[in-house]
């Protein structure tokens, strides 16, 4: 069971290296955001310096990337499943969850990565953050992209076809990035708004990740954080794990 | 024996606008595929093949039925069942990113193969890969493509193969390539089943078929056989008033059948019996168009049993 999942993740980490570049222009998209966006809201911010701003937003960025990083990892499934890769798999004596934790884990490694150079980037600007604090950050995002990458995952089994599921993404992506205040913070929000963010678990992902930046290792939004993407994590890996013994029989 | 399978069925519902649909795939297929042997099933689009390979690959569970594979039940063990197992699908199962070498070596760690590198290699020499070993898969051409499918399907060597419809879709030179190379696993001992929608393929490859329609098995034999069973060979005549021609032959025929203004006449010999065959026509003052003489088809034998031609069927489906 484990050696298929150890498997199916090296499978699928030479495949997403195979092209370097691609992986190297995911990367870039949150150093990008960095670079461009927090100076932006640096006016915006209660302190008004650049390295408030981004304290404000790195948490924000790595989030980001979590959740849609992942969410679009579950394109790979869809055209296995028309070229029948998928098929073939579960006519193997492969053990069936691992064609798809293979995926989840080789998306959680690559975020780690991802992570890791934001933060790099984020601390060459003048930001500063604790270990204990970084490990939170890393092992937080981790679970969120846990948590997309089963969503990803079960919905591309689910949906089945990548106009559908790319416009279903589109759709959910806008308001799950607003109301969790990672642009804007959701202090600035009408009240319904306000009212709707706690809805949003990406919401508690960001807060954490605020409180962690700020040192504010206390902070009660931490616990709810990881209790929320570690019981949302399992639920879309079981999920995705089911929908796919949907194709196999 | 390596399958036997008894009593397949299943149908499908499907659930949409217009109400719940039903659709009786197959409807009770009996199947023995002896060791070593090459065994087709051919029928028409949509008669039930593909269902009765997935079923027996383990990937449909039957609705009714039993069947034993490479000595595992395939309802009570379909572990071990698929670790008897090379399958290659209508889709085939090759990625465009990634490369042949790759996934090959990925299928035999997959299933525990002592020396994937090995086994690799030695699946990609035998079919003529190795230069292509490294390309990815979209850089392949259709054959090339089909033959990476077949070498992931083999690499753990495999006692029993399925081939569901293995050159569909491939030009004239790559099916007879791809024939060649099928022929060959028999000299290997693999026993391979495969389905397809081409007469001469079943004709060319089989020891045994067995020739499905809407669900059923309507003819099983070796491909000699079902064809000596319709008749030897088949005059087929072009004329006006087919209905005439049909009346006045019949006493020289083994069979006619009439189908618009082609009538076909299924005779034991038809260099013999033409002469008199013409002569009878003439004297009852039937003016024929056309007319032609062949030896009968595996599609002669679908048309014997099921008042179709198959290309007639399959544009149907």
């Amino acid at each position: 069971m484990i050696r298929h999942t150890v498997l199916f993740t090296g499978y699928e980490l030479r495949k997403q290296f195979a092209n370097p570049i691609w992986p190297l222009f995911g990367i870039m998209q949150p150093v990008l955001y960095l670079l461009m966006y927090a100076p932006l809201l640096r006016t915006m911010t209660p302190g008004g310096t650049t390295v408030d701003a981004l304290r404000m937003f790195t948490p924000a960025a790595m989030m980001m990337i979590a959740v849609f990083g992942a969410l679009f990892s579950g394109f790979g499934l869809i055209a296995e499943l028309r070229d029948g890769t998928l098929e073939r798999y579960a006519v193997s004596p492969a053990w069936r969850p691992a064609i798809v934790l293979g995926r989840v884990a080789k998306d959680m490694l690559v975020l780690v990565l991802q992570a890791v150079l934001v933060l790099v980037v984020a601390m060459a600007m003048g930001v500063r953050i604790g270990a204990v604090e970084l490990v939170l950050v890393l092992l937080l995002m981790a679970a969120t992209g846990l948590f997309a990458s089963g969503l990803s995952q079960g919905l591309a089994l689910t949906v089945r076809d990548e106009n559908g599921m790319s416009q279903t993404l589109n759709l959910f992506m806008l308001p799950i990035m607003l109301l969790a205040g990672m642009f804007l913070p959701i202090s600035f929000a009408p009240g319904w708004m306000q009212f709707l963010a706690p809805l949003n678990p990406l919401y508690h992902a960001v807060e954490a990740g605020r409180a962690l930046f700020g040192g504010r290792l206390s902070d009660p939004s931490i616990p709810i954080a990881f209790a929320v993407f570690l019981g949302l994590a399992v639920l879309t890996t079981i999920w995705s794990m089911r929908s796919l013994r949907k194709i196999a029989g | 024996m390596i399958i036997q399978a008894h009593g397949l069925r299943k149908t499908f519902t499907t659930r949409s606008r217009k109400g719940v649909q039903t659709v009786e795939a197959v409807r009770g297929v009996d199947l023995d595929v002896e060791k070593g042997e090459i065994f087709g099933v051919l029928g028409p689009n949509g008669a039930g093949k593909t269902t009765t390979i997935r079923m027996l690959a383990t990937l449909i569970t039957p609705d009714a039925g039993t069947a034993v594979i490479a000595g595992h039940d395939l309802l009570k063990e379909p572990a071990a069942v698929r670790r008897r197992l090379g399958y290659v699908s209508q889709a085939g199962g090759v990625e465009d990113t990634v490369n042949a070498r790759a996934q090959i070596m990925m299928a035999a760690r997959i299933h525990g193969v002592a020396d994937p590198g090995r086994a690799t290699a030695e699946v990609l020499d035998r079919f003529g890969l190795t230069e292509l070993a490294d390309r990815p898969g979209r850089t392949l051409s259709g054959g090339q493509k089909r033959r990476v499918a077949i070498a992931i399907g083999l690499v753990h060597g495999p006692p029993l193969l399925f081939l569901d419809e293995p050159t569909t879709g491939l030009d004239p030179q790559n099916r007879a390539n791809l024939w060649d190379r099928i022929r060959q696993l028999r000299e290997s001992g693999t026993s391979v089943l495969l389905s397809t929608h081409y007469l001469d393929e079943a004709d060319a490859l089989c020891d045994r078929l067995m020739i499905v329609d809407h669900g059923l098995v309507v003819a099983e034999g070796t491909p000699a056989d079902l064809k000596r069973e319709v008749s030897g060979d088949v005059i087929t005549l072009r004329t006006d008033q087919p209905g005439r021609a049909a009346d006045t032959v019949k006493a020289l025929a083994r069979e006619t059948r009439v189908d618009d203004d082609l009538l076909r006449v299924y005779v034991d010999d038809g260099e013999h019996a033409l002469p008199g065959l013409l002569r009878a026509l003439e004297e009852q003052g039937v003016a024929l168009t056309s007319i032609a003489l062949d030896r009968s088809t595996l599609d002669d034998v679908f048309l014997a049993k099921t008042g179709r031609t198959l290309r007639d069927a399959g544009a149907a489906a």
